[in-house]
């Protein structure tokens, strides 16, 4: 189990609102705490328009929280402005999703990956090769790759290049939004492989974006399951597929195509959609889905509350 | 009902052909699915059953037969009929395929009038009876919205309501729930099923989700670099796999409650 002070990065009551049309408001995140400790994997699932990207833009201080802080080994890093910010960024980076449009196509594979070192001058122009063949190596690709243009390389070599960037500045939490979606399955056990390899050596901690739920709980150490920007379950990897308790994370879990289920079994799901986060609902944000609805769901929000050591649940099934 | 015999398809006068060696035998109400990574063809055979290869594609060896007739010796004529009404096609995103300035409403209703002589009237009424067959409340509300009011859910829901308009007997169906959300994706996923109980429609299933191509199809076809590297039924392929490549493919697929990483 995690020690504390193995935290390296918590975020306290979150919350992210976006201005719409009509003066209405768009509560992207709502009141968000998650943990991010050393060596270890946080996954966060969510169907689209959750706010797991949202929450996870704010981590790596792209986008600003409009309530609640983000403390970084205790300073909170949403106050941070100017070259403090600038320096702390070295912390923290992030892998995206689509490797062709994350680099800039008339960059070679050296000056990529080693632009981050270049800005925080931590090496001299005349180290660049010998530097992005030890960060390529690191991601196991050949060294020879460091001439090369992103246009010359697969998709999966294309991603381990967005990891070697991701490394070089050695942050303490890597971010991937979905950093393995765009990827055939082979590929992405090899990536994924490499990640896992990766944190076990350098005791990275890792925010993992994903919307496949046999992926994310095979990787993470904790998975949060988020819906209309709340955090609707927390609970270990392990325990996802059977000993989920929200009805929603057992709706996702009992979406899941997989390769050992009995095909004479019709597939469980909703068969609503998610509505507009832009109308959440009162109470339960999952109460108009739930085939478990009480009347307390309609009145009230319920907390999220620990039920068992690393696992929380927002449900008034569990008060 | 399809017979493919050992079709080649070049594109571009390339040499060199893209996909060799494909052959499929398919009758009424069977599901096939056709899976493989990226690259490898599964697509170009689909596109070659409903005639419509990209960038001077053509079969360049083989036959394809659709109920007893050569798909290759078809007139544009022949071919204009026969697409849309006994073979249409679902493509990954259905919003793409619909013009995004133009409601779906007034196409909906030039496509029918393709198809059929029918008055305008008459075609907006089959558009929206058909819409809310395929589960999409409001049909004449979802008629009058542009492509982007409406989800990548809805979207599909009215990708499949048009392609089953006149009951084709085969459906090609590429990577149709791809870009979806899980939740979304199994509700698309039983629609189809349900389209073979219903209309006993046949129907070819592209995807790289090896979990969605075993849980609808009773064949399965993999596919690697334009070859089909295995065959069989989905019994034979999940347990029995006479390729390596099939055996590493379903190794790399992420199980539920199965091997960790960490």
């Amino acid at each position: 189990m995690s020690e504390p002070h193995d935290l390296i990065l918590a975020a306290r009551h979150v919350t992210k609102k976006y201005p719409a049309s009509n003066g209405r408001i768009l509560v992207a995140n709502n009141d968000v705490s998650l943990n991010f400790y050393r060596g270890r994997t946080l996954g966060v699932v969510g169907e689209s328009g959750c706010g797991k990207s949202t929450f996870m833009r704010m981590v790596v201080s792209l986008e600003a929280p409009t309530e609640g802080e983000i403390l970084y080994r205790g300073q909170d890093i949403t106050k941070l402005r100017g070259e403090a910010l600038r320096q702390h960024r070295q912390k923290i980076q992030m892998v995206f999703q689509d490797p062709s449009a994350a680099f800039s196509p008339k960059m070679k594979i050296m000056d990529i990956v080693c632009e981050p070192l270049l800005n925080f001058k931590r090496i001299k122009k005349g180290e660049k090769e010998e530097t992005a063949r030890r960060l390529l190596e690191m991601v196991e690709l050949p060294g020879d790759f460091a001439r090369r243009y992103p246009h010359n390389m697969s998709g999966g070599q294309r991603q381990r290049v967005g990891i070697a960037r991701a490394l070089a500045l050695e942050p303490e939490i890597i971010v991937c939004d979905e950093a393995t979606s765009a990827l055939d399955v082979s590929v992405q056990k090899t990536v994924v492989e490499l990640l896992v390899r990766l944190q076990r050596e350098k005791n990275i901690s890792y925010g993992f974006i994903c919307h496949d739920m046999a992926l994310v709980q095979s990787l993470s150490h904790q998975v949060a399951v988020m819906y209309l920007g709340n955090i609707m379950e927390i609970l270990p990897g392990g325990q996802v597929s059977h000993g989920c308790l929200h009805p929603y994370t057992q709706a996702m879990v009992g979406a899941v195509f997989d390769l050992h289920m009995d095909f004479s079994h019709p597939i469980r799901s909703i068969d609503s959609e998610a509505p507009s986060p832009l109308d959440a609902p009162a109470g339960c944000p999952f109460q108009s889905r739930c085939d478990r609805c009480m009347e307390i769901c309609k009145q009230e929000r319920p907390p999220l509350r620990e039920i068992a050591p690393e696992h929380q649940v927002a449900c008034h099934l569990y008060q | 009902m399809l017979n493919i015999r050992d079709i080649a398809i070049t594109y571009g006068g390339n040499s060199i052909p893209t996909v060799e060696g494909v052959s499929l035998e398919m009758n009424q109400g069977e599901i096939v699915s056709i899976v493989g990574e990226s690259g490898s063809g599964k697509t170009t055979v689909i596109r070659a059953v409903l005639g419509c290869l990209p960038g001077g594609g053509r079969v360049i060896r083989g036959q394809i037969q659709f109920e007893g007739t050569d798909l290759g010796s078809l007139s544009r004529d022949a071919w204009r009929s026969l697409r849309g009404s006994s073979i249409s096609m679902i493509f990954q995103d259905s919003g793409a395929m619909i013009n995004p300035i133009r409601k779906i409403g007034p196409q909906y209703v030039e496509y029918i009038r393709t198809h059929q002589r029918i008055s305008k009237k008459g075609a907006w009424d089959k558009g929206v009876e058909m819409l809310e067959r395929m589960r999409l409340p409001n049909g004449d509300n979802i008629m009058r919205s542009y492509p982007f009011q409406l989800s990548g859910g809805m979207r599909q829901r009215v990708g499949i309501a048009m392609a089953m308009t006149f009951q084709p007997k085969l459906l090609l169906a590429d990577e149709p729930t791809s870009a979806l959300d899980v939740t979304t994706q199994a509700q698309i996923v039983r629609q189809m099923m349900e389209l073979r109980e219903q209309y006993n429609t046949s129907i070819i299933v592209v995807t790289h989700n090896l979990g969605v191509a075993a849980y609808m199809a009773d064949k399965i076809l993999v596919m690697k670099q334009g070859r089909v590297v295995d065959a069989g039924s989905r019994e034979k392929i999940l347990n029995n796999p006479s390729s390596d490549y099939t055996r590493k493919l379903l190794d790399s697929v992420p199980v539920m409650g199965g091997d960790r990483f960490v």
